[in-house]
Protein backbone atom coordinates (compact mmCIF):
# COMPACT_ATOMS: atom_id res chain seq x y z
CA UNK A 1 0.00 0.00 0.00
CA UNK A 2 1.05 3.29 -1.49
CA UNK A 3 0.71 6.26 2.07
CA UNK A 4 -1.80 9.12 0.82
CA UNK A 5 1.77 11.30 1.06
CA UNK A 6 3.96 8.70 -0.79
CA UNK A 7 0.70 9.18 -3.11
CA UNK A 8 0.35 12.90 -3.32
CA UNK A 9 4.61 12.92 -3.98
CA UNK A 10 4.09 10.65 -7.09
CA UNK A 11 1.15 12.81 -8.44
CA UNK A 12 2.44 16.44 -7.81
CA UNK A 13 4.25 16.36 -11.37
CA UNK A 14 1.29 15.22 -12.89
CA UNK A 15 -0.96 18.15 -10.85
CA UNK A 16 2.07 20.85 -11.81
CA UNK A 17 1.60 19.78 -15.61
CA UNK A 18 -2.07 20.14 -15.96
CA UNK A 19 -1.55 23.57 -14.07
CA UNK A 20 0.60 24.50 -16.37
CA UNK A 21 -1.97 23.44 -19.33
CA UNK A 22 -4.94 24.87 -17.59
CA UNK A 23 -3.14 28.16 -17.60
CA UNK A 24 -2.00 28.12 -20.78
CA UNK A 25 -5.76 27.58 -22.17
CA UNK A 26 -7.24 30.36 -20.10
CA UNK A 27 -4.10 32.88 -21.26
CA UNK A 28 -4.80 32.26 -24.81
CA UNK A 29 -8.30 32.62 -24.18
CA UNK A 30 -7.78 35.86 -23.28
CA UNK A 31 -5.29 37.33 -25.74
CA UNK A 32 -7.65 35.64 -28.70
CA UNK A 33 -4.16 35.70 -30.26
CA UNK A 34 -3.43 33.79 -33.36
CA UNK A 35 -0.23 32.86 -33.15
CA UNK A 36 -1.09 32.17 -29.56
CA UNK A 37 -3.37 28.63 -30.18
CA UNK A 38 -4.89 27.38 -27.04
CA UNK A 39 -3.52 23.80 -25.19
CA UNK A 40 -6.11 22.29 -26.20
CA UNK A 41 -5.39 23.06 -30.08
CA UNK A 42 -1.66 22.15 -30.11
CA UNK A 43 -2.47 18.76 -28.02
CA UNK A 44 -4.66 17.78 -30.89
CA UNK A 45 -2.00 18.60 -33.60
CA UNK A 46 0.35 15.60 -31.88
CA UNK A 47 -0.94 13.12 -33.28
CA UNK A 48 -0.75 14.18 -36.14
CA UNK A 49 2.78 14.84 -36.10
CA UNK A 50 3.13 11.47 -34.52
CA UNK A 51 1.35 10.12 -37.26
CA UNK A 52 3.70 11.45 -40.21
CA UNK A 53 6.27 9.07 -41.61
CA UNK A 54 8.20 12.13 -42.71
CA UNK A 55 7.91 13.85 -39.32
CA UNK A 56 8.71 10.67 -36.94
CA UNK A 57 12.02 10.25 -39.38
CA UNK A 58 13.01 13.16 -38.54
CA UNK A 59 12.29 13.44 -34.65
CA UNK A 60 14.45 10.06 -34.60
CA UNK A 61 17.13 11.26 -36.79
CA UNK A 62 17.46 13.99 -33.78
CA UNK A 63 17.34 11.43 -31.40
CA UNK A 64 20.11 9.33 -32.73
CA UNK A 65 22.42 12.47 -33.21
CA UNK A 66 21.35 13.22 -29.68
CA UNK A 67 22.62 9.88 -28.26
CA UNK A 68 25.61 9.59 -30.41
CA UNK A 69 26.40 13.09 -29.58
CA UNK A 70 25.95 12.34 -25.64
CA UNK A 71 27.48 8.91 -25.64
CA UNK A 72 30.94 10.06 -27.34
CA UNK A 73 31.26 12.50 -25.35
CA UNK A 74 30.89 11.06 -21.91
CA UNK A 75 33.22 8.53 -23.04
CA UNK A 76 35.79 10.99 -23.82
CA UNK A 77 34.85 13.34 -20.78
CA UNK A 78 34.31 10.88 -17.75
CA UNK A 79 38.41 9.98 -18.35
CA UNK A 80 39.56 13.02 -19.33
CA UNK A 81 37.95 14.91 -16.23
CA UNK A 82 38.94 11.84 -13.66
CA UNK A 83 42.57 12.21 -14.93
CA UNK A 84 42.60 16.51 -14.90
CA UNK A 85 41.45 15.94 -11.36
CA UNK A 86 43.44 13.83 -9.99
CA UNK A 87 46.72 14.72 -12.11
CA UNK A 88 48.54 18.42 -11.95
CA UNK A 89 50.05 17.78 -15.04
CA UNK A 90 47.25 16.83 -16.65
CA UNK A 91 45.00 19.67 -15.57
CA UNK A 92 47.72 22.22 -16.76
CA UNK A 93 47.05 21.12 -19.83
CA UNK A 94 44.12 21.16 -20.24
CA UNK A 95 42.42 23.73 -18.13
CA UNK A 96 43.34 26.77 -20.67
CA UNK A 97 42.07 24.93 -23.64
CA UNK A 98 38.62 24.37 -21.87
CA UNK A 99 38.48 28.06 -20.43
CA UNK A 100 38.48 29.34 -23.29
CA UNK A 101 35.75 27.51 -24.67
CA UNK A 102 33.80 27.21 -21.60
CA UNK A 103 31.98 30.63 -21.49
CA UNK A 104 31.39 30.33 -25.70
CA UNK A 105 27.45 29.38 -26.57
CA UNK A 106 28.63 26.24 -28.66
CA UNK A 107 25.52 27.16 -30.91
CA UNK A 108 27.76 30.03 -32.01
CA UNK A 109 30.39 27.82 -33.44
CA UNK A 110 27.90 26.44 -35.48
CA UNK A 111 28.76 28.43 -38.43
CA UNK A 112 32.44 27.71 -38.54
CA UNK A 113 31.93 23.73 -37.85
CA UNK A 114 29.47 24.05 -41.30
CA UNK A 115 31.54 25.61 -42.99
CA UNK A 116 34.21 22.91 -42.37
CA UNK A 117 31.82 20.10 -42.26
CA UNK A 118 28.73 20.99 -44.22
CA UNK A 119 25.45 20.54 -42.63
CA UNK A 120 24.95 17.20 -41.99
CA UNK A 121 24.67 14.88 -39.28
CA UNK A 122 28.59 15.20 -38.15
CA UNK A 123 28.25 19.34 -37.89
CA UNK A 124 25.16 18.93 -35.38
CA UNK A 125 26.46 15.67 -34.01
CA UNK A 126 29.51 18.19 -33.02
CA UNK A 127 28.20 20.45 -31.49
CA UNK A 128 26.05 18.25 -28.82
CA UNK A 129 29.13 16.74 -28.42
CA UNK A 130 30.83 20.00 -27.44
CA UNK A 131 27.58 21.10 -25.47
CA UNK A 132 27.74 18.20 -23.32
CA UNK A 133 31.19 17.73 -22.82
CA UNK A 134 32.23 20.69 -20.87
CA UNK A 135 29.71 20.18 -17.43
CA UNK A 136 30.91 16.15 -17.84
CA UNK A 137 34.60 17.48 -17.90
CA UNK A 138 33.91 19.70 -14.89
CA UNK A 139 32.03 17.62 -12.51
CA UNK A 140 34.08 14.39 -13.06
CA UNK A 141 37.21 16.76 -12.51
CA UNK A 142 35.94 18.02 -9.28
CA UNK A 143 34.62 14.79 -8.09
CA UNK A 144 37.91 13.60 -8.67
CA UNK A 145 39.69 16.10 -6.85
CA UNK A 146 37.50 15.96 -3.80
CA UNK A 147 38.19 11.69 -3.62
CA UNK A 148 40.25 11.24 0.29
CA UNK A 149 43.45 10.69 -0.23
CA UNK A 150 43.86 7.80 2.61
CA UNK A 151 41.18 6.17 0.50
CA UNK A 152 43.72 6.19 -2.14
CA UNK A 153 46.27 4.71 -0.32
CA UNK A 154 44.11 2.02 1.77
CA UNK A 155 44.07 0.82 -2.07
CA UNK A 156 47.77 1.27 -2.71
CA UNK A 157 48.41 -0.51 0.41
CA UNK A 158 46.39 -3.19 -0.56
CA UNK A 159 48.06 -3.67 -3.97
CA UNK A 160 46.20 -1.25 -6.24
CA UNK A 161 47.96 0.34 -9.11
CA UNK A 162 47.82 3.74 -10.08
CA UNK A 163 45.84 3.02 -12.68
CA UNK A 164 43.41 0.35 -10.97
CA UNK A 165 43.02 2.99 -8.67
CA UNK A 166 41.64 5.76 -11.13
CA UNK A 167 39.48 3.08 -12.37
CA UNK A 168 38.81 1.52 -9.07
CA UNK A 169 38.95 3.99 -6.35
CA UNK A 170 38.76 7.61 -8.16
CA UNK A 171 35.50 6.15 -10.21
CA UNK A 172 33.28 4.72 -8.10
CA UNK A 173 33.94 7.59 -5.28
CA UNK A 174 33.54 10.18 -8.03
CA UNK A 175 30.30 8.95 -9.33
CA UNK A 176 28.05 10.74 -7.56
CA UNK A 177 29.47 14.16 -8.73
CA UNK A 178 30.00 12.32 -12.75
CA UNK A 179 26.39 11.85 -12.53
CA UNK A 180 25.17 15.08 -11.81
CA UNK A 181 27.49 16.17 -14.67
CA UNK A 182 26.09 13.81 -17.30
CA UNK A 183 22.20 14.90 -15.88
CA UNK A 184 23.24 18.53 -16.91
CA UNK A 185 25.06 16.95 -19.79
CA UNK A 186 21.63 15.28 -21.24
CA UNK A 187 19.31 18.59 -20.97
CA UNK A 188 22.16 20.54 -22.67
CA UNK A 189 22.47 17.56 -25.52
CA UNK A 190 18.46 18.35 -25.96
CA UNK A 191 19.02 22.12 -26.38
CA UNK A 192 22.02 21.45 -28.53
CA UNK A 193 20.00 19.09 -30.72
CA UNK A 194 16.98 22.08 -30.99
CA UNK A 195 19.65 24.51 -31.97
CA UNK A 196 21.71 23.15 -34.25
CA UNK A 197 18.69 22.34 -35.96
CA UNK A 198 17.62 25.65 -36.00
CA UNK A 199 21.13 26.86 -38.02
CA UNK A 200 21.56 23.97 -40.15
CA UNK A 201 18.20 23.09 -41.66
CA UNK A 202 17.19 19.91 -43.12
CA UNK A 203 15.88 17.53 -40.91
CA UNK A 204 15.21 16.56 -37.26
CA UNK A 205 12.40 17.84 -34.93
CA UNK A 206 13.95 21.70 -34.81
CA UNK A 207 13.58 21.58 -38.31
CA UNK A 208 9.61 20.72 -38.43
CA UNK A 209 9.30 23.66 -34.98
CA UNK A 210 11.01 25.84 -37.37
CA UNK A 211 9.51 25.13 -40.78
CA UNK A 212 6.43 25.25 -39.01
CA UNK A 213 6.80 28.66 -37.56
CA UNK A 214 7.76 29.87 -40.74
CA UNK A 215 4.29 28.71 -42.47
CA UNK A 216 2.47 29.90 -39.92
CA UNK A 217 1.25 26.52 -38.58
CA UNK A 218 1.44 28.13 -35.34
CA UNK A 219 -0.60 24.90 -33.57
CA UNK A 220 2.01 21.98 -34.85
CA UNK A 221 4.95 25.08 -33.69
CA UNK A 222 3.19 24.47 -30.15
CA UNK A 223 2.81 20.79 -30.58
CA UNK A 224 6.54 20.16 -31.46
CA UNK A 225 7.46 22.18 -28.34
CA UNK A 226 5.20 19.73 -26.05
CA UNK A 227 7.28 17.16 -27.53
CA UNK A 228 10.31 18.22 -27.14
CA UNK A 229 9.51 18.82 -23.85
CA UNK A 230 7.93 15.91 -23.18
CA UNK A 231 10.61 14.22 -24.49
CA UNK A 232 13.01 15.93 -22.29
CA UNK A 233 11.48 15.03 -19.20
CA UNK A 234 11.39 11.54 -20.22
CA UNK A 235 15.30 10.99 -20.63
CA UNK A 236 15.70 13.26 -17.68
CA UNK A 237 13.10 11.00 -15.60
CA UNK A 238 14.76 7.79 -16.84
CA UNK A 239 18.51 9.16 -16.39
CA UNK A 240 17.33 9.94 -12.83
CA UNK A 241 16.09 6.53 -11.98
CA UNK A 242 19.47 4.88 -13.35
CA UNK A 243 21.39 7.49 -11.25
CA UNK A 244 19.43 7.08 -8.11
CA UNK A 245 20.28 3.12 -8.68
CA UNK A 246 23.96 3.28 -9.11
CA UNK A 247 24.28 5.82 -5.99
CA UNK A 248 22.67 4.57 -3.50
CA UNK A 249 25.32 4.11 -1.02
CA UNK A 250 25.50 8.64 -1.39
CA UNK A 251 22.35 9.57 -1.24
CA UNK A 252 21.09 11.22 2.06
CA UNK A 253 18.51 9.06 3.66
CA UNK A 254 16.04 11.77 3.65
CA UNK A 255 15.36 13.89 0.54
CA UNK A 256 12.72 15.16 -1.69
CA UNK A 257 14.74 14.37 -5.37
CA UNK A 258 14.67 17.23 -8.17
CA UNK A 259 13.09 14.62 -10.61
CA UNK A 260 9.92 13.88 -12.19
CA UNK A 261 10.01 10.23 -12.16
CA UNK B 1 66.35 26.95 4.37
CA UNK B 2 65.48 24.85 7.39
CA UNK B 3 68.88 23.47 9.31
CA UNK B 4 67.64 19.96 10.07
CA UNK B 5 69.40 19.42 13.76
CA UNK B 6 72.27 16.54 12.91
CA UNK B 7 72.94 15.50 16.03
CA UNK B 8 71.13 12.12 16.97
CA UNK B 9 68.91 11.97 19.94
CA UNK B 10 70.19 10.88 22.99
CA UNK B 11 68.32 7.99 23.47
CA UNK B 12 69.88 6.23 20.53
CA UNK B 13 71.27 3.04 21.70
CA UNK B 14 73.76 1.21 19.59
CA UNK B 15 71.94 -1.96 18.69
CA UNK B 16 73.30 -4.53 20.91
CA UNK B 17 70.70 -6.70 19.98
CA UNK B 18 72.38 -10.60 19.36
CA UNK B 19 70.30 -11.27 16.03
CA UNK B 20 70.07 -7.94 14.03
CA UNK B 21 67.75 -9.83 11.75
CA UNK B 22 64.86 -9.30 14.28
CA UNK B 23 64.75 -5.87 13.19
CA UNK B 24 61.87 -5.15 10.51
CA UNK B 25 61.57 -1.81 10.52
CA UNK B 26 64.50 0.59 10.83
CA UNK B 27 63.79 4.56 10.65
CA UNK B 28 67.03 6.26 10.13
CA UNK B 29 67.29 10.44 11.10
CA UNK B 30 64.22 10.90 9.24
CA UNK B 31 62.79 14.37 8.93
CA UNK B 32 60.04 15.87 7.20
CA UNK B 33 59.29 19.14 6.39
CA UNK B 34 55.91 20.76 4.97
CA UNK B 35 55.52 23.97 3.02
CA UNK B 36 52.99 26.10 4.78
CA UNK B 37 50.29 28.15 2.96
CA UNK B 38 52.16 31.12 4.14
CA UNK B 39 55.18 29.77 2.34
CA UNK B 40 56.99 29.25 5.32
CA UNK B 41 58.62 25.82 6.49
CA UNK B 42 57.17 23.81 9.12
CA UNK B 43 59.34 21.02 10.33
CA UNK B 44 56.72 18.46 11.35
CA UNK B 45 59.63 15.93 12.10
CA UNK B 46 63.02 15.51 13.16
CA UNK B 47 65.89 13.80 13.04
CA UNK B 48 63.62 10.86 14.18
CA UNK B 49 65.85 7.52 14.25
CA UNK B 50 63.91 4.43 15.76
CA UNK B 51 63.92 0.58 15.50
CA UNK B 52 61.08 -2.01 15.68
CA UNK B 53 61.81 -5.57 16.42
CA UNK B 54 60.18 -7.95 14.32
CA UNK B 55 56.70 -9.05 16.32
CA UNK B 56 56.96 -5.96 17.96
CA UNK B 57 54.31 -3.79 19.70
CA UNK B 58 55.13 -0.29 19.56
CA UNK B 59 53.05 2.85 20.27
CA UNK B 60 53.91 6.21 19.81
CA UNK B 61 52.34 8.65 22.32
CA UNK B 62 52.54 12.54 22.05
CA UNK B 63 51.20 15.52 22.13
CA UNK B 64 48.52 16.78 18.94
CA UNK B 65 50.53 17.81 16.03
CA UNK B 66 53.63 16.27 17.24
CA UNK B 67 53.90 14.39 13.99
CA UNK B 68 52.58 11.15 15.11
CA UNK B 69 50.54 10.28 11.80
CA UNK B 70 53.43 11.89 9.64
CA UNK B 71 55.56 9.31 10.97
CA UNK B 72 53.28 6.46 10.15
CA UNK B 73 52.88 7.79 6.71
CA UNK B 74 56.32 7.58 6.26
CA UNK B 75 56.50 3.99 7.33
CA UNK B 76 53.60 3.14 5.20
CA UNK B 77 55.03 4.55 2.24
CA UNK B 78 52.53 7.12 1.88
CA UNK B 79 54.76 10.19 2.01
CA UNK B 80 58.97 10.25 1.48
CA UNK B 81 60.37 12.25 4.06
CA UNK B 82 62.33 15.11 3.41
CA UNK B 83 65.02 13.34 4.74
CA UNK B 84 66.76 10.47 6.13
CA UNK B 85 65.45 7.01 5.13
CA UNK B 86 62.97 4.44 6.25
CA UNK B 87 63.78 0.79 5.66
CA UNK B 88 61.44 -2.76 5.98
CA UNK B 89 63.40 -5.92 6.29
CA UNK B 90 66.39 -3.87 5.27
CA UNK B 91 64.97 -3.00 2.05
CA UNK B 92 64.56 1.03 1.38
CA UNK B 93 60.51 1.68 1.56
CA UNK B 94 59.87 3.43 -1.24
CA UNK B 95 56.02 3.13 -1.42
CA UNK B 96 52.82 1.45 -0.19
CA UNK B 97 52.50 -2.06 -0.02
CA UNK B 98 50.51 -5.08 1.40
CA UNK B 99 53.11 -5.80 3.78
CA UNK B 100 52.39 -2.71 5.89
CA UNK B 101 48.52 -2.44 6.67
CA UNK B 102 47.33 1.10 7.73
CA UNK B 103 44.55 2.25 9.64
CA UNK B 104 43.81 5.54 9.47
CA UNK B 105 42.48 7.84 11.76
CA UNK B 106 39.93 9.03 9.59
CA UNK B 107 38.61 5.21 8.63
CA UNK B 108 38.79 5.85 5.01
CA UNK B 109 36.47 3.27 3.98
CA UNK B 110 34.92 3.02 0.61
CA UNK B 111 31.92 4.28 0.74
CA UNK B 112 30.04 2.35 -2.40
CA UNK B 113 31.20 -1.06 -1.41
CA UNK B 114 29.00 -2.53 2.03
CA UNK B 115 30.52 -3.56 5.64
CA UNK B 116 31.13 -7.06 3.37
CA UNK B 117 32.43 -5.39 0.28
CA UNK B 118 35.23 -3.48 1.95
CA UNK B 119 36.42 -6.17 4.53
CA UNK B 120 37.10 -8.34 1.25
CA UNK B 121 38.38 -5.86 -1.29
CA UNK B 122 42.06 -6.41 -0.12
CA UNK B 123 41.97 -10.42 -0.09
CA UNK B 124 40.39 -10.18 -3.57
CA UNK B 125 42.94 -7.77 -4.59
CA UNK B 126 45.34 -10.48 -3.65
CA UNK B 127 43.69 -12.77 -5.88
CA UNK B 128 41.66 -15.19 -3.04
CA UNK B 129 38.62 -16.93 -4.00
CA UNK B 130 35.40 -15.00 -3.38
CA UNK B 131 33.86 -17.44 -1.30
CA UNK B 132 37.32 -18.42 1.05
CA UNK B 133 37.31 -14.13 0.69
CA UNK B 134 33.52 -13.96 1.91
CA UNK B 135 34.15 -16.69 4.44
CA UNK B 136 37.19 -15.33 6.35
CA UNK B 137 36.00 -11.49 5.97
CA UNK B 138 32.63 -12.61 7.54
CA UNK B 139 34.56 -14.15 10.48
CA UNK B 140 36.50 -10.84 10.93
CA UNK B 141 33.27 -8.87 10.63
CA UNK B 142 31.86 -10.83 13.49
CA UNK B 143 35.40 -10.68 15.34
CA UNK B 144 35.18 -6.85 15.76
CA UNK B 145 31.18 -6.95 16.54
CA UNK B 146 29.42 -6.28 13.69
CA UNK B 147 27.47 -9.75 12.79
CA UNK B 148 24.64 -8.38 11.41
CA UNK B 149 26.18 -5.24 9.50
CA UNK B 150 27.25 -6.78 6.34
CA UNK B 151 24.83 -5.08 4.13
CA UNK B 152 25.24 -1.85 5.61
CA UNK B 153 26.94 0.81 3.85
CA UNK B 154 29.43 2.82 5.62
CA UNK B 155 26.97 6.17 5.94
CA UNK B 156 24.77 3.75 7.66
CA UNK B 157 27.41 2.93 10.72
CA UNK B 158 28.59 5.48 14.05
CA UNK B 159 31.77 6.64 13.92
CA UNK B 160 32.63 3.83 16.29
CA UNK B 161 31.63 1.34 13.95
CA UNK B 162 33.53 2.86 10.81
CA UNK B 163 36.50 2.57 13.24
CA UNK B 164 35.54 -0.92 13.81
CA UNK B 165 35.30 -1.76 9.76
CA UNK B 166 38.39 -0.38 8.78
CA UNK B 167 40.28 -2.46 11.30
CA UNK B 168 38.72 -5.70 9.97
CA UNK B 169 39.75 -4.37 6.09
CA UNK B 170 43.54 -4.17 7.26
CA UNK B 171 43.40 -6.97 9.17
CA UNK B 172 41.67 -9.06 6.23
CA UNK B 173 44.90 -9.19 3.49
CA UNK B 174 47.33 -10.04 6.51
CA UNK B 175 49.94 -7.55 6.76
CA UNK B 176 53.01 -8.23 8.46
CA UNK B 177 53.06 -5.02 9.75
CA UNK B 178 49.81 -2.80 10.69
CA UNK B 179 49.86 0.72 11.30
CA UNK B 180 47.02 1.72 13.48
CA UNK B 181 46.29 5.69 13.69
CA UNK B 182 44.45 6.04 16.68
CA UNK B 183 42.53 2.79 15.70
CA UNK B 184 40.29 3.28 19.03
CA UNK B 185 40.10 6.88 19.41
CA UNK B 186 36.19 7.35 18.49
CA UNK B 187 34.93 4.21 20.78
CA UNK B 188 33.24 4.53 23.30
CA UNK B 189 35.00 3.16 26.88
CA UNK B 190 33.28 -0.44 26.87
CA UNK B 191 33.98 -0.86 23.15
CA UNK B 192 37.34 0.51 23.18
CA UNK B 193 38.31 -2.26 26.25
CA UNK B 194 36.69 -4.99 24.47
CA UNK B 195 38.47 -4.33 20.76
CA UNK B 196 41.86 -3.58 22.72
CA UNK B 197 41.73 -7.29 24.12
CA UNK B 198 40.60 -8.82 21.02
CA UNK B 199 43.87 -7.21 19.40
CA UNK B 200 46.14 -8.46 21.77
CA UNK B 201 44.94 -11.76 21.44
CA UNK B 202 45.41 -11.30 17.81
CA UNK B 203 48.57 -10.16 18.15
CA UNK B 204 49.43 -13.12 20.65
CA UNK B 205 48.15 -15.37 18.49
CA UNK B 206 49.99 -14.13 15.03
CA UNK B 207 52.63 -11.86 16.34
CA UNK B 208 52.50 -9.06 14.03
CA UNK B 209 54.48 -5.84 14.12
CA UNK B 210 52.34 -3.27 15.41
CA UNK B 211 52.99 0.21 15.51
CA UNK B 212 49.91 1.81 16.83
CA UNK B 213 49.80 5.61 17.39
CA UNK B 214 47.40 6.42 20.37
CA UNK B 215 46.49 9.37 23.46
CA UNK B 216 46.05 7.17 25.46
CA UNK B 217 48.79 6.19 28.18
CA UNK B 218 46.88 3.60 29.37
CA UNK B 219 45.95 1.66 26.49
CA UNK B 220 49.68 2.48 25.17
CA UNK B 221 50.99 0.96 28.56
CA UNK B 222 48.43 -2.10 28.58
CA UNK B 223 49.41 -3.18 24.70
CA UNK B 224 52.73 -2.35 24.23
CA UNK B 225 56.41 -3.97 24.91
CA UNK B 226 57.41 0.08 23.81
CA UNK B 227 56.13 3.31 24.15
CA UNK B 228 57.90 5.84 22.04
CA UNK B 229 57.24 9.06 23.80
CA UNK B 230 57.25 12.02 21.38
CA UNK B 231 57.53 15.58 21.91
CA UNK B 232 56.60 18.32 19.85
CA UNK B 233 57.69 21.53 17.52
CA UNK B 234 59.48 20.22 16.16
CA UNK B 235 58.26 16.56 16.55
CA UNK B 236 61.28 14.82 18.38
CA UNK B 237 60.99 11.62 20.21
CA UNK B 238 62.11 12.28 23.95
CA UNK B 239 61.85 8.84 25.04
CA UNK B 240 61.71 5.29 24.44
CA UNK B 241 60.17 3.60 27.31
CA UNK B 242 60.05 -0.25 26.88
CA UNK B 243 57.07 -1.89 29.18
CA UNK B 244 58.41 -4.71 31.34
CA UNK B 245 55.14 -6.34 32.07
CA UNK B 246 54.05 -10.22 31.78
CA UNK B 247 52.33 -11.36 28.42
CA UNK B 248 49.38 -12.65 28.62
CA UNK B 249 47.89 -9.60 30.04
CA UNK B 250 44.67 -9.30 31.42
CA UNK B 251 43.38 -5.82 32.21
CA UNK B 252 41.63 -6.89 35.32
CA UNK B 253 45.06 -8.24 36.73
CA UNK B 254 46.98 -5.37 35.36
CA UNK B 255 45.13 -2.84 36.64
CA UNK B 256 45.96 -3.79 40.40
CA UNK B 257 49.84 -4.55 39.54
CA UNK B 258 51.74 -2.07 40.83
CA UNK B 259 53.62 -2.12 38.25
CA UNK B 260 51.69 -1.44 35.56
CA UNK B 261 49.98 1.71 37.93
CA UNK B 262 53.69 2.91 38.00
CA UNK B 263 54.27 2.92 34.23
CA UNK B 264 51.27 5.06 33.85
CA UNK B 265 51.67 7.63 36.34
CA UNK B 266 55.29 7.93 35.02
CA UNK B 267 54.44 8.12 31.45
CA UNK B 268 51.47 10.87 32.09
CA UNK B 269 53.83 13.12 34.15
CA UNK B 270 56.32 13.03 31.13
CA UNK B 271 53.34 13.83 28.65
CA UNK B 272 52.47 16.35 30.89
CA UNK B 273 56.28 17.73 30.79
CA UNK B 274 56.60 17.19 27.26
CA UNK B 275 53.21 19.59 26.40
CA UNK B 276 54.36 21.82 28.60
CA UNK B 277 57.42 22.11 26.86
CA UNK B 278 56.54 22.16 23.75
CA UNK B 279 56.31 25.96 21.94
CA UNK B 280 55.50 26.86 17.85
CA UNK B 281 58.81 27.08 15.88
N1 LIG C 1 50.05 17.98 4.31
C1 LIG C 1 50.54 18.83 5.24
N2 LIG C 1 50.91 20.08 4.92
C2 LIG C 1 51.41 20.92 5.85
N3 LIG C 1 51.56 20.60 7.15
C3 LIG C 1 51.19 19.37 7.54
C4 LIG C 1 50.66 18.42 6.62
N4 LIG C 1 50.39 17.28 7.29
C5 LIG C 1 50.73 17.53 8.57
N5 LIG C 1 51.22 18.77 8.72
C6 LIG C 1 51.72 19.36 9.97
O1 LIG C 1 52.60 18.43 10.56
C7 LIG C 1 52.41 18.37 11.95
C8 LIG C 1 52.20 16.94 12.36
O2 LIG C 1 50.95 16.49 11.86
P1 LIG C 1 50.41 15.05 12.21
O3 LIG C 1 49.11 14.88 11.55
O4 LIG C 1 51.46 14.06 11.91
O5 LIG C 1 50.21 15.17 13.79
P2 LIG C 1 49.65 14.10 14.83
O6 LIG C 1 50.69 13.92 15.87
O7 LIG C 1 49.18 12.89 14.13
O8 LIG C 1 48.42 14.88 15.47
P3 LIG C 1 47.02 14.28 16.03
O9 LIG C 1 47.32 13.60 17.31
O10 LIG C 1 46.19 15.50 16.26
O11 LIG C 1 46.46 13.38 15.00
C9 LIG C 1 51.27 19.29 12.28
O12 LIG C 1 51.80 20.43 12.90
C10 LIG C 1 50.64 19.63 10.97
O13 LIG C 1 50.29 20.99 10.96
MG1 LIG D 1 47.29 12.07 13.73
Amino acid sequence: MMSLAALAKRAAPVFACIGLLAAWQAASFALKNDSFPTAIEAIRAIPDILGDKEALINILASLRRMAIGFGVAVMVSIPLGLLMGRSRAVAAFFNPLLMVIYPVPKAALMPIIMLWLGVGDVTKTLVIFLGVSLPVIYHSFEGAKAVEEKMLWSGAAMGLSPAQRLVRIVLPAALPEILTGCRTGLVLALISMITSEMIARQSGAGNILFNALDMGQYDTVYAMIIIVGAMGICLDAIFERVRARLVRWSEPQFDLPLSFS
Amino acid sequence: MKVVPSRSSEWVRPVTSQEPASVIIEIDRVSQVFQTSARKDHVALSDISLTIDDGAFVSILGPSGCGKSTLLYIVGGFVTPTSGSAKIKGRPITGPGPDRGPVFQEFALFPWKTVLGNVMYGPRQQGMRPSEAEAQSRALIEMVGLKGYENFYPKELSGGMKQRVALARTLAYHPEVLLMDEPFGALDAHTRTRLQNDLLNIWERDRKTVLFVTHSVDEAVFLSDKVVMMSKSPGRIRQVIDIDLPRPRRRNELLLDSRYQKYVVDIERMFDEVEETGSPS
